[in-house]
């Protein structure tokens, strides 16, 4: 959180973070680059910028494989959480890879022509009526712009600037480009590969975003816990709720809204933070406030507002116990309205007592 | 009641987080280090196409004979090009070397260059202006060109200098828009055939009648394909009319 744009916020989890994705990263290239020529027992070596580009190719989508891979870890296992804070770190870090990679290949089959090689790029196959020979570079460069793009626009301010909604949409602009990577290798590389290692790595990967992003569903599927009643929605029962913790329903235009007990008294708030949409309501209270597991905004979640001197604000719900349940309206109070929080019942509220 | 840690990126990481993110530090690690060795070390053999710049730069005289692209049949040669061979000619980059050789189509001509050796596919790199390729004086023997029929050949189509070890690898789907590009550049293309034909495996492609490739054979280069055509014997490199109508895709 902060009140002014700095090109980083640096702290000590994010120099870890970025010191271990650059210790991976750095390994799978310098392996790739110096190790395995000495293993390759060709007669020639693979030219050097060839070599090069596909280090860079290969690094480039292992990245994004992991990189799609956090999100759902996250959300089936908290102590993925950590992977998250900084991912935007390893997504600019991606894009590099990825640039890299492209200038290799721009540099040395585009290159040596009479035509200008950016030119070259797009002219030079133009087999667009049929699968096997498909110009599928394009593919590449669709997936480089989306990459650049996302990596331009990661910084806070683009997040400020473009309003979470819109930046949230742009960045599913990474399924676009992992999509299209995967054409981009099924219809280039792989069409070629007569060794099925780099098949099977590359199915793996693919096959892991795939399932994982189905796991996640999954589960978001079975915790969501909304029923109707009437114009209040059903959100759980007093005992099930945990001090410090929330509870999250989905309402029936799409919505999810986080209820949260503190000090014995329930608030309802939006579940999804102001930041990055991150899920409110599977973070924590901390020092009173509503704590995204994402990168740490906070609320007060009596009125959904940051405590100053920050200015972010989610809306607020109405909220009562009704026939033994705790309901909301799903109708959102603008972001930052306050709302008076509703006791529990005694019994409840002494119950709370003795298992704190 | 017992409280599950809660990881704030910018509070310190709470105990029970910290061994299980240092075991995945090591394993995310290991793990990437492990796919650039597995993906590295499973990149096909590119062929032992190359540069012979160990041979260092070869001067002979021959012959130019447009196929339409320009062939030189060796009447001078050295210690290790002989008299009685016969290769194809680029200049640098991906382009050929027709606006030099189609004013001595038929004539005695000295080329100097560097060679492009594949097996038994040959090329010669001929240098910039005069240098690589101009006329000279002397005799001009008569070239024999023998009809060898009309075959049908499984193979693919490349472009001559990539192939012959410009680049490593310089074919497949991967290299197509390359190998189009200097198609495009002149550079003369070959067909590697699936089997020896009459003792070679690598043809000089054309179109029928003695015309260049045609436009319409460029959607199938770098791809498996089955064709028909006639074959000539130009010295002792075999060029190869393909029809564009015969072309299949071979699945």
């Amino acid at each position: 959180m902060s009140v002014k744009y700095t090109p980083v916020q640096w702290n000590r989890n994010k120099w870890l973070y970025d010191g271990v994705m650059l210790a991976g990263v750095g390994a799978f290239l310098w392996i790739f680059l110096y190790v395995t020529p000495e293993v390759l027992s060709h007669e020639r070596a693979v030219n050097p910028q060839i070599h090069n580009a596909r280090a860079f190719g290969a690094c480039a989508f292992v990245m994004l494989t992991v990189i799609l891979c956090i999100g759902p870890a996250a959300r089936l296992d908290p102590r993925f959480l950590p992977l998250l804070y900084n991912r935007r770190h390893f997504g600019v870090m991606t894009a590099f890879v990825a640039l890299t990679h492209a200038s290799y290949i721009l540099n040395w089959y585009f290159n040596f022509s009479s035509s200008d090689k950016y030119v070259a790029l797009l002219y030079a196959n133009s087999s667009f009526g049929q699968v096997a020979g498909f110009p599928f570079e394009l593919f590449g460069i669709f997936a480089l712009v989306c990459l650049l793009i996302l990596a331009t626009t990661s910084h806070d301010f683009w997040l400020k600037f473009l309003t979470p909604p819109v930046w949230k949409r742009l960045h599913y602009l990474i399924y676009a480009a992992y999509f299209s990577v995967v054409a981009h290798v099924s219809l280039g590389i792989l069409q070629d590969q007569r060794n099925q290692v780099f098949t099977i790595i590359f199915i793996s990967g693919a096959a892991a975003v795939i399932v994982l992003h189905l796991a996640a569903w999954w589960a978001e599927r079975g915790r969501s816990i909304a029923a109707k009643d009437g114009a209040w929605v059903e959100v759980a029962r007093p005992s099930e709720m945990t001090e410090g913790r929330a509870r999250i329903a989905r309402l029936t235009n799409g919505d999810r809204v986080a209820v949260f007990l503190m000090e014995g008294k329930l608030s309802a708030i939006s579940n999804a933070c102001a930041h990055q949409n991150g899920p409110l309501g599977e973070g924590r209270i901390i020092d009173c406030l509503v704590t995204c597991p994402w990168h740490g905004f906070q609320y007060d979640v009596r009125t959904g507002r940051s405590p100053a001197p920050f200015t972010e604000m989610v809306p607020t719900y109405r909220i009562r116990i009704h026939n033994g349940m705790i309901e909301v309206h799903p109708d959102a109070n603008p972001p930052g309205t306050p709302v008076t929080p509703v006791p529990l019942p005694a019994a409840q509220r002494s119950k709370e007592g003795a298992l704190a | 009641m017992s409280e599950k840690p809660f990881f704030v990126g910018y509070l310190p990481v709470p105990g029970p987080f910290r061994t299980f993110l240092v075991v995945l530090s090591v394993l995310l690690v290991a793990g990437l280090g492990t796919a650039g060795f597995l993906m590295g070390a499973a990149q096909d053999d590119p062929g032992p196409g190359a540069f012979r710049f160990d041979y260092g730069r070869q001067t002979v005289t021959g012959v130019v004979a447009l196929t339409p692209y320009p062939l030189i049949h060796v009447t001078q040669g050295n210690d290790r090009i002989k008299p009685g061979d016969t290769f194809m000619m680029t200049a640098g980059g991906k382009s050929g070397v027709d606006s030099r050789a189609i004013p001595l189509d038929g004539q005695l001509a000295q080329v100097s260059g560097i060679i492009l050796e594949r097996g038994e596919l040959y090329m010669l790199q001929v240098r910039g202006g005069q240098n690589g390729l101009r006329a000279a004086e002397g005799d001009v023997p008569a070239i024999a060109v023998e009809p060898q029929g009309r075959w049908q050949l499984t193979g693919e189509i490349c472009d001559g200098k990539c192939l012959a070890g410009a680049m490593r690898p310089g074919r497949g789907l991967a290299h197509k828009a390359c190998a189009n590009l200097c198609l495009l550049g002149d550079v003369p293309p070959v067909f590697v055939s699936s089997q020896p034909v009459l003792g070679s495996e690598f043809l000089l492609v054309t179109g029928p009648g003695g015309t260049r490739l045609p436009r319409t054979a460029y959607d199938y280069v770098a791809q498996f394909i089955t064709a028909e055509g006639n074959v000539t014997r130009h010295g002792d490199l075999l060029v190869w009319e393909i029809e564009p109508d015969t072309i299949e895709v071979v699945q």
